[in-house]
């Protein structure tokens, strides 16, 4: 009974959306709320809450993403009071898209899992494409429609295999009879699953479509999709590979791990090479969900090699590493949301020195900046300490190849931590420090959009000194397999994040005050004695001209010196220099699959030609053929 | 007892670094048939600077005034970190991995502040140190490898002891210590990888990113320079070097370690050439390779 209220509580409130823009801002903030407060409901009751039998219920894992999609949800409602409006698309979308997201959580069999699971990507579709006048941003929107459609078949090719196996499409069912499967029908599963929820999460080979669809979005909606959207396809392969189908073949993990690695450095490279604020921010989440999967291969070779230590801490790092990310993720859409009402452009290039037109965002960037960069003493760091510590545990393996491929991936997450942190020294210094490189607007901006980002920033801090509340939490998660180590607790306890926060912040004041940093005269800067200008500043190209000569083989740079005038190529008037780097994947994977699909297509043209007189002929065929078979 | 062992140490060393950083110097000059400056100039520099008034740059902010004292704070935090006389008190964080974050945390900010300077150098010196910064990371990760593979954890430790225990085990540590050698020169910004000494826009990494600092704001820099100095060799020698069980005798085996380093690292310095800044992913990528040769033979590599 309670439920049916609850539940049809939360309808009501999706269809407030339809309503107006405060409605459904509402609406999403209770949608927020209520998985905010399921979820940490959830994690303290110590196992699976069933809200329907055999359709809904709330595993302790279910409970932990319930906990993401809740922040994420209510800091882009607050946000969004303030955001300017973007028609009656977002408005009607959103509280649905959120609730769908929610559904996916608490799904609790194949037909209400995919419902939701289609139902969070149409309505995001359409949240992509709510810009839709804007050049590319539909063409952006039918990639990412694309690109989903084919993981939720994947998926559901993947969960019919699993059903057919086991014999009952419960998910119940699947948790207590998955493990006991042979190893055939495993990699299969696996397979299907995994490709599917990894398409979902932005995984490499499959991520074209992220850094498309996340930045054409609204601030608020680009922060769901990235904070909690994708971390979904973690949560299916972490509940439904991992958890349910326990020990499979010992070359999963080892996918897993290379898929992680993969992701983290191409998408923290990619990055780099961008100017434009919310694609750079797309591409990080690809390098996260990457670092999320490090930690999900680890908790896999744990579970495959019988390492409670490794499965404990692969569990924590990804877990806790979702949820922080979801946490700075937003924040830094949410801020970049406020540059570009601000200024009216996201490109780094035109951009400099907002530090002092909009110091409150600036502020919440530069905390969202260093959480991401994994530097004390904020929560990335945390996450990736335990995610470097399951690494290195791989790498005091006996096997001695596998202990080396444990420190190789030490070493790409090392490169990768690094390289995002040159990214956003590169962010955040040339759009919010220097001088301006151009005369752009000064929009004011509401106060409403700041606090939900300096809420944010006060989180990812909190959950940077006292994690360990939280990481005792995430113990909750499935113990009943008996997976967890026993002395998980001192495991995590050795980073003494308390301290080392104490000593920074009281040194950082100790020194600022002793060379009291308040009494500076300002004197214009050195220029060689030259006029200074703003275009002697690094750009966010010459700042990464080393990386990119460093890692010329994946970014394949060109340059082009064209001069031009009468007397061109001696005496030229004015010089065009024009460089860019290749787009790999597109130009040699997704380019020759499009063509393949459109020859293919038009071969079908032939048998498919549109008279109904032809296809009642091959529905005649097919039955005929089955019943055939079927003899 | 070792409370005390470790705050005499923490104190020595930050009251040394300066005098470690000159020694290096006058070292050098010797070498190069110069007379040079006396071996505590740096007091002298730092305590000159400290007293001159204090300018910043227009359209600079807070994060250029506060730069310094964020990076002295990061190094502050893994100079205590550091076990001085080999063995830990209890209660003190002295963990390998935070360190790399913390001297993560300090190149950001350097790197933040070059590019609120608002000026040329500074953003170029931000770039050329954040980048050199992305090939130490995993190099450094290669280089302790061997520890975190015979201690199963990434505790700040003598590994000598624990080489007994491993099949490969001298020759791996001997790995261990020439790639440490190659990433604590890239480390410091010293000779082959940047040259402390000049100001040339062509060759300077560090000393871009301060050129626009002076008076108090140019003396923590100079101060964190020596510190991070003091730090780095510390590191090196309390994880490779040798290790005495008892920490008085320890600390002091340390001081002499450091005063025997600064000397070797100015005759090193008056050796090499600078390596061109694009050959520097090349130098990098051999000290992680030969960090993981030692790893590759300390797991029993050759009997696989």
């Amino acid at each position: 009974m309670v439920t049916w209220v609850l539940i049809s509580a939360v309808v009501i409130a999706a269809l407030l959306g339809i309503a107006d823009k405060r409605w459904s801002n509402i609406s999403v903030l209770v949608l927020g709320l209520v998985p905010l407060v399921f979820g940490g409901f959830g994690l303290m009751h110590h196992g699976t809450i069933v809200l329907i039998h055999g359709e809904l219920y709330l595993s302790t894992l279910g409970a932990w993403f319930s906990l993401v999609l809740g922040v994420v949800a209510t800091m882009s409602a607050w946000y969004r009071w303030g955001y300017p409006d973007h028609g009656r698309t977002a408005s009607l979308w959103l509280p649905i898209f959120v609730l769908s997201m929610m559904a996916v959580i608490l799904a609790g069999n194949v037909w209400v899992f995919m419902t939701a699971w289609e139902s969070m990507t149409i309505s995001s579709f359409f949240l992509v494409i709510t810009d839709h006048r804007k050049a590319g941003v539909l063409q952006s929107g039918y990639i990412y429609l694309v690109m989903s459609q084919v993981s939720a078949m994947l998926i559901l090719a993947g969960f019919m295999a699993m059903g057919s196996y086991v014999h009952s499409f419960d998910f119940s069912v699947w948790s207590t009879q998955g493990a006991a499967l042979a190893q055939a029908p495993k990699n299969l599963v696996f397979a299907l699953l995994g490709i599917g929820f990894g398409i979902k999460s932005g995984i490499v080979p499959f991520h074209i479509w992220l850094p498309r669809a996340h930045p054409a979005a609204p601030a608020p909606v680009s922060g769901l999709m990235s904070g909690v959207m994708i971390k979904l396809g973690i949560f299916g392969i972490l509940q439904f590979l991992m958890i349910d189908l326990g020990r499979t073949d010992r070359f999963w993990p080892i996918v897993i791990l290379a898929g992680g690695a993969l992701s983290a450095l191409l998408g923290v490279l990619y990055a780099l090479m961008e100017h434009d604020l919310k694609r750079l921010l797309a591409y990080h989440s690809i390098e996260n969900i990457g670092i999320i999967l490090l930690g999900v291969g680890v908790m896999g070779i744990g579970i495959d090699w019988h390492r409670p230590a490794l499965v404990s801490l692969g569990l924590a790092a990804s877990l806790f590493h979702t949820l922080n990310h979801a946490i700075f993720k937003t924040q830094l859409f949410l801020a970049a949301g406020a540059v570009e009402k601000h200024t009216g452009t996201l490109d780094a290039d035109q951009l400099g020195g907002l530090i002092r037109t909009m110091p409150g965002i600036a502020i919440g960037f530069l905390v969202g900046s260093m959480a991401i960069s994994a530097l004390p003493p904020f929560n990335g760091f945390v996450s990736e300490w335990l995610t470097f510590r399951g690494l290195l545990g791989i790498a005091s393996h006996s096997a001695v190849l596998l202990a080396l491929y444990g420190l190789g991936l030490a070493m790409a997450l090392g490169l990768t931590g690094a390289l995002a942190s040159v990214c956003f020294v590169k962010a955040f210094g040339t759009i919010f420090l220097g001088e301006p490189r151009r005369r752009v607007s000064q929009n004011p901006i509401q106060a409403s959009m700041t606090w939900p980002i300096a809420v944010l920033g006060i989180l990812s801090l909190l959950l940077g000194i006292l994690p360990q509340p939280l990481l005792n939490l995430i113990s909750q998660v499935e113990p009943s397999s008996g997976l967890i180590h026993p002395a998980y607790g001192s495991l995590l306890l050795s980073a003494k994040t308390l301290t080392i926060a104490a000593i920074l912040l009281a040194g950082t004041a100790l020194f600022a005050v002793i060379s009291r940093v308040w009494k500076m005269e300002t004197v214009p800067r050195w220029s060689c004695g030259r006029v200074p200008n703003p275009s002697m500043q690094f750009t966010s190209a010459s700042f990464t001209k080393a990386v990119r000569t460093t890692f010329a083989v994946i970014y394949r740079p060109h340059h082009n010196l064209q001069p031009l005038g009468k007397h061109a190529p001696d005496f030229a008037d004015r010089l065009v220099y024009k460089g860019g780097t290749v787009p790999v994947w597109e130009r040699h994977v997704y380019k020759p699959l499009y063509r393949w699909v459109w020859k293919v297509s038009r071969i079908s043209t032939r048998i498919q030609a549109g008279p109904v007189r032809l296809y009642l002929a091959y529905l005649l065929g097919t039955v005929g053929l089955m019943i055939a078979i079927i003899h | 007892m070792l409370w005390s062992v470790q705050s005499v140490g923490i104190i020595i060393l930050f009251a040394v670094s300066p005098l470690l950083w000159g020694t290096t110097q006058t070292v050098k000059a010797r070498l190069q048939g110069r007379h040079g400056p006396p071996v505590w100039q740096m007091y002298r520099v730092i305590a000159k600077n400290w007293r001159k008034e204090t300018t910043v740059p227009e359209f600079s902010s807070w994060i250029f005034r506060l730069a310094p004292s964020v990076s002295m704070a990061a190094l502050l935090a893994v100079l205590i970190m550091i076990p001085s006389s080999g063995q830990a008190p209890k209660g003190l964080p002295h963990d390998l991995l935070t360190v790399l974050f913390l001297l993560a945390l300090e190149r950001f900010w350097i790197g933040l502040s070059g590019l609120d300077s608002a000026g040329t150098f500074g953003g170029l010196g931000a770039s050329r140190t954040s980048t050199v910064g992305t090939g130490i990371e995993p190099a450094l990760l290669a280089a302790f490898g061997v520890l975190w593979r015979l201690s199963g954890g990434s505790a700040i430790e003598p590994m000598t002891p624990l080489l007994k225990a491993s099949p490969g085990g001298t020759l791996s540590w001997s790995l261990a210590v020439v790639s440490f050698a190659f990433l604590f020169l890239a480390e410091l910004g010293r000779m082959p990888v940047d040259n402390p000494d000049t100001h040339l826009e062509l060759t300077m990494i560090h000393e871009a990113t301060i050129l626009e600092s002076n008076g108090r704001l140019l003396a923590l820099s100079q101060m964190a320079m020596t510190l991070k100095l003091t730090v780095i060799m510390t590191l090196g020698w309390v994880i490779l070097g040798p290790h005495l069980g008892s920490p008085w005798p320890g600390l002091a085996l340390l001081l002499v370690e450091l005063a025997c380093t600064s000397m070797a690292l100015g005759w090193i310095e008056s050796r090499l050439t600078k390596l061109r800044y694009f050959q520097l992913p090349a130098y990098l990528s051999i000290a992680a390779g030969i960090g993981l040769l030692g790893f590759f033979l300390a797991s029993g590599g050759f009997n696989l």
